[in-house]
């Protein structure tokens, strides 16, 4: 509990996620109307008692649109950087263990992705597979998962070289032995900051595809959506992509101020610095 | 580098076989007959196995021949070729503005630790990392040109290089045509990146002043600015440096939705257009140069991380 | 609103250092400037594709005829035409007209632009059009006979499409990239994906155009386009444009505002071909929920009128007496249930012998008002108990599927519907090849083929009649709206005359 009061990050940006899964899920039983609820003779007021954050441009009541899409909005990007984290640690250990030709060609592969503008890789998956919830995520996995491969990769081959992990080679510990019991470890802490840090960066990812008219399509109500239907009303109506933006910035920034907390906690020394850093890629 | 251009034709190319619609569906449009539809694709060889179309690709490209966009009448080196002046120009005047920006606020923020100008500073800093970029372009746009009117809403002056050429010849008016141009798109382009680079800046700071060798500078006698500048500061902007070689792709990617919204005639619209209207070649095209500039960065940044850091040579 | 529209070129010489100077200044040479959507494709008027080059087109070249904002054909390159009998037209050309590189034009360039978009290998969108031409050929340097296989009747709306100097693209000039026509304007310069530079022809056969030039501007995002308007940056902007952003402009002092019927419609296509839609009774419950009132003051904000049947109002054959469905939920209902669908189990959704009342709705994602529309046509069905659902992707994938008939309920539109040709016999005569419903009935084939062969007004306006009656009545096509246009621009411009089409033409003396 100090440790936690001495990491204001942790604290208010854990307050900020939570309350807002906490409301996200509790849906339902926070707001007296139904989804798909419209009004076309109420569009775009503004809050009121009946309508705690005003209507859409259907009439519907935004305070529901957006607790309901927080459940989309958080759980495409938590899906989407849950899969590219569990990709990118596979293959990272598997590239880090086994190095070799193994390693080369897995690093190829890594720099394809990397070399592919990350909006653009997003659009083609989209646009080969098609809208929905599922194939966003496919398309945000495709572009997240580098990152996980790379750092893990890195942490794998210094582990490699220490003593523990040869003593354990020459007691003749098998290979899944020793990634799981002695590397694996030691890569949680950074992916844990990582995905973190990533699930607000896939929450803004969503909200551009949704932008471009490729991300999931409507009726759902994604936070993107709100957003991009609200900036064709900006000028006569402008409240509606005020409240959809300021609600993506809030989560962004509870994720970001989370991950960091978390970083501080898990990582003192922090990993950002020198040249490991930069194989990291732990950047931001 | 080549298994890398290799390994992103095959990608587009397994991507691009399973997209719904194709180029020909796009080019002759709702009123595309059946039969014109079937000779166009025959044509286009559109009609023929995976294999085939990509071994006709391939034939081509060894010989540097990058295709025709039918969909923009040009050669796809022409259509590129034409864009990637604009891009460029928006990506590094971005990247200036967020190094400009990111920096000085990544110092402010660690040698004031914890004070007002800290939280502030990095406060700014969580705002343009978490604004959606489209959002942030309209906004702007709607303060500065419409309802300021002090910066063009859209469109690209005369190229800056041409208009520094004029400048020299004694006609700075294109310069400011340029630069008022560039202005809305770079900075919209520019603030999330500033905003990761003074949070960079400022944790490798804070990092290296609790560093041994900073308390040796001090021991020494070296005044506290000193110490900041010369040690602190050289050591700090090994990660931007490094960030900037791995999130250029990204401001490439933000750079799709900017160009968008304030016409900058770029790569980033061409390539929406292109994946649009299923024009592989020009698909091809467009990644294949974005690749190229990913890897020619992070060439540099390499370089750039020798010349900074003393603790590494390439010899 | 604050904000000082429009500066001119004065007030934008006095301002100094960082301070945008605003359109003319920038140009410094008086050129009007119009936002576009998107960059042309190609400005080959045979094979244009997207309306940036329409409209830019128009200016380049001159068809035979020319269209009148009310879709007269009047003299172009033809100063005359005679129809001796049914199925031949001889087209006299004007003396004087010259292409923009000199050479005159003459009866066999007329020939080269019709045969190259009849050849199946130039790929021309246009084909369809032109294909009841049997023979095209020049009786002299100034005289095109044109042969049909049967009376075409809408053959004169559609030839003012822009006429190419046959030497130069036999030898291999691409006009498609370095446009020569002989139209008012020449291609100054185009800068790709952002500005095409139109400057007056100086030896046009009507005389120069005092403009000092156009410019088309590309802005894709239709909210950035009409801010980019206001803050001077154009001078005038027209369809598509966002509804919000059409009524704000609409009510400003100092915007000069047209708004008016289009030529287009945006409408539902009925894959008839689908078990669930082939009968006609069930294709009319779903057109009863479609809410036209609500779409269009809501979604289109006015822009749009609600329509009652195919025939579009500026059409001769336009009749208010011919009306499709209207929106009536309960009637709907009850039709359904005629049809043996009802809510058995209790759940809110219709079925029938166990299998739920499930339907597609699919539009493309270009187009944020096509979405709203089938958003909210979506949540008026799922108020009446059908499963509702959105399909929604980027044109090539939803254009690929609809036109591969495998859709359900598509919401989609047409343009430049000069001619009741031009909507229905392709779209719904049983041979039709963008019949993509599959829609098949020997009456509505008999009533399209009188229209198209009768060359007599009033009897064809009769077939078109009776052709709407059938189809208000069958309901392979639902239309929900009349697509209207809107320009917008600064009052500087000044004998601008606003044409449904969005031609430009009439800037040339401004």
């Amino acid at each position: 509990m100090k440790r936690l009061l001495r990491n204001p990050s942790l604290a208010i940006g854990g307050t900020i996620v939570l309350t807002i899964v906490v409301l996200a899920v509790l849906a339902p039983w926070v707001t007296a109307y139904q989804l798909e609820d419209m009004d076309m003779r109420n569009r775009f007021s503004l809050p009121s008692a009946e309508h705690w954050l005003g209507t859409d441009n259907f009439g519907r009541d935004l305070w529901t649109r957006l607790l309901y899409g927080a459940r989309i909005s958080i759980g495409v990007a938590v899906v989407s950087v849950g899969l590219a984290a569990i990709i990118g640690t596979l293959v990272g250990l598997a590239a880090g263990y086994f190095g070799g030709l193994f390693d080369l060609i897995v690093m190829r592969i890594v720099d394809v992705f990397l070399g592919f503008p990350p909006l653009i890789m997003a659009l083609t998956v989209v646009a080969a597979l098609g809208p929905g919830v599922t194939n966003l995520m496919i398309a945000l996995t495709a572009v997240f998962w580098t990152e996980y491969a790379r750092v893990v990769r890195a942490i794998t081959l210094s582990q490699r070289e220490i003593d523990y992990v040869a003593a354990a080679q020459a007691v003749g510990a098998s290979w899944a032995r020793i990634l799981v019991v002695h590397i694996l470890p030691n890569c949680l802490g950074p992916i844990t900051v990582l995905a973190t840090l990533g699930i607000g960066t896939a929450i803004v990812a969503e909200s551009g595809l949704s932008f471009l008219g490729i991300g999931v399509e409507p009726p759902t109500p994604t936070w993107g959506w709100t957003l991009s239907y609200g900036m064709r009303f900006l000028r006569a109506d402008p409240w509606m992509s005020t409240v959809a933006g300021l609600c993506i910035m809030l989560t962004v920034l509870g994720f970001n101020l989370f991950g960091d907390g978390l970083r501080d906690l898990l990582d003192p020394r922090r990993i950002t610095s020198g040249r490991r850093g930069r194989r990291g890629a732990i950047a931001e | 580098m080549i298994p890398m251009l290799f390994g992103i034709i095959v990608l587009v190319f397994l991507m691009l076989n399973v997209i719904g619609g194709d180029q020909a569906l796009v080019l002759l449009g709702q009123e595309g007959t059946p039969e014109q539809l079937e000779a166009l694709r025959r044509e286009l060889l559109l009609d023929q196995p995976l294999t085939v179309q990509f071994a006709a690709y391939i034939g081509k490209l060894a010989q540097g021949d990058l295709g025709y966009s039918l969909f923009q009448s040009q050669s796809v080196l022409e259509a590129v070729g034409g864009r990637l002046g604009a891009t460029l120009e928006l990506a590094i005047v971005a990247l200036l503005i967020a190094i400009l920006i990111g920096v000085p606020l990544g110092i402010l923020a660690a040698v004031r630790h914890g004070r007002a100008s800290d939280i502030f500073a990095m406060l700014f800093a969580q705002l343009g990392i978490s604004m959606p970029v489209f959002w942030m372009g309209i906004l702007l746009m709607f303060l500065f040109a419409v309802t300021l009117d002090w910066l063009p809403a859209i469109g690209r002056g005369e190229p800056l290089l041409v208009a520094i050429v004029d400048l020299f010849r004694g006609n700075p008016s294109v310069l400011l045509d340029s630069l008022s141009h560039l202005a809305l798109p770079a900075i919209t382009l520019g603030v999330g990146a500033a905003a990761i680079i003074s949070r960079l800046v400022r944790s490798a700071m804070l990092d290296t002043l609790s560093l041994d060798f900073v308390r040796t500078a001090h021991a020494k006698g070296l005044g506290p600015a000193r110490v900041t500048l010369a040690h602190v500061l050289r050591n700090a902007l090994l990660p931007v440096v490094s960030m900037i070689g791995l999130r250029f792709g990204a401001l490439l990617g933000g750079a799709v939705l900017t160009e968008g919204i304030f016409g900058w005639p770029g790569l980033g619209q061409l390539s929406v257009a292109a994946i649009n209207q299923r024009d592989i070649p020009l698909i091809q095209g467009v990644v294949l140069t974005f690749a190229l500039m990913f890897a020619l960065v992070n060439l540099i940044v390499d370089l750039a991380y020798a010349a900074i850091d003393p603790r590494i040579r390439y010899d | 609103m604050l904000h000082i529209l429009y500066c001119g070129a004065a007030i934008a010489a006095l301002s100094v250092g960082f301070a945008a100077a605003p359109t003319m200044a920038q140009n410094g040479d008086g050129a009007v400037t119009i936002g576009a959507d998107v960059d042309a494709g190609t400005l080959d008027p045979r094979v244009m594709r997207d309306t940036t080059a329409y409209r830019v087109a128009n200016l380049l070249y001159d068809g035979l005829v020319e269209l009148s904002p009310t879709l007269e054909a009047t003299p172009g390159l033809a100063e005359s035409w005679e129809n001796p009998e049914p199925t031949v037209w001889v087209f006299t050309l004007r003396d004087g007209a010259t292409f923009h590189d000199g050479t005159p034009v003459t009866a066999a360039d007329v020939v080269y632009t019709f045969e190259t978009i009849l050849d199946p290998e130039l790929a021309s969108r246009w084909r369809t059009l032109f294909t009841p031409i049997s023979e095209i050929v020049a009786a002299d340097d100034n005289t095109v006979r044109i042969t049909l296989s049967e009376p075409y009747a809408p053959l004169l709306s559609y030839l003012d499409i822009g006429i190419v100097p046959a030497n130069l693209v036999e030898g291999g000039t691409d006009i498609g990239t370095q446009p020569v026509g002989s139209g008012p304007f020449m291609l100054a310069s185009w800068e790709r994906g952002s500005t095409i530079t139109l400057e007056p022809n100086p030896n046009w056969w009507a005389g120069e155009p005092s403009v000092a030039g156009i410019d088309f501007i590309v802005v894709p995002d239709n909210t950035a386009r009409a801010q980019a308007f206001e803050a001077g940056d154009l001078d005038l902007i027209q369809s598509p444009l966002s509804p919000a952003d059409i009524q704000r402009l609409a009510d400003e002092s100092d915007i000069v505002a047209d708004i008016m019927g289009g030529l287009g419609v945006t409408y539902l296509n009925f894959n008839t071909q689908d078990p669930l839609l082939s009968d006609p009774q069930m294709r009319r419950a779903l057109a009863m929920l479609v809410d036209q009132e609500t779409i269009v003051e809501a979604i289109y904000e006015g822009v749009d009128v609600v329509a009652s049947s195919v025939l579009l109002p500026s059409w001769p054959a336009y009749s208010p007496d011919i009306q499709q469905p209207t929106f009536d939920p309960d009637g709907a209902v009850a039709i359904l249930e005629q049809l043996g669908w009802s809510d058995s189990d209790g759940d809110g959704t219709l079925d029938m012998d166990g299998v739920p009342l499930t339907l597609t709705l699919s539009t493309h994602s270009e187009d944020p008002n096509r979405i709203q529309a089938v958003e909210y046509i979506q949540n008026v069905m799922r108020g009446a108990g059908i499963d509702a659902q959105v399909s929604i992707s980027d044109w090539p994938s939803f254009s690929g599927s609809v036109q591969n008939s495998q859709h359900q309920v598509a919401l989609l539109g047409w343009l430049n519907l000069v001619d009741p040709d031009r909507l229905l016999y392709g779209q719904l005569h049983s041979g039709g090849a963008l019949n993509w419903g599959g829609y098949a009935n020997p009456t509505l084939d008999g009533a399209l083929d009188r229209g198209r062969t009768t060359l007599d007004p009033e009897g064809r306006a009769a077939a078109y009649q009776e052709a709407a009656e059938i189809i208000a009545d069958e309901v392979p096509y639902y239309i929900i709206s009349y697509q209207g246009y809107q320009v917008f621009h600064t009052p500087e411009i000044e004998g601008y005359e606003p044409n449904p089409r969005g031609m430009m033409r009439s800037l040339m003396d401004n």
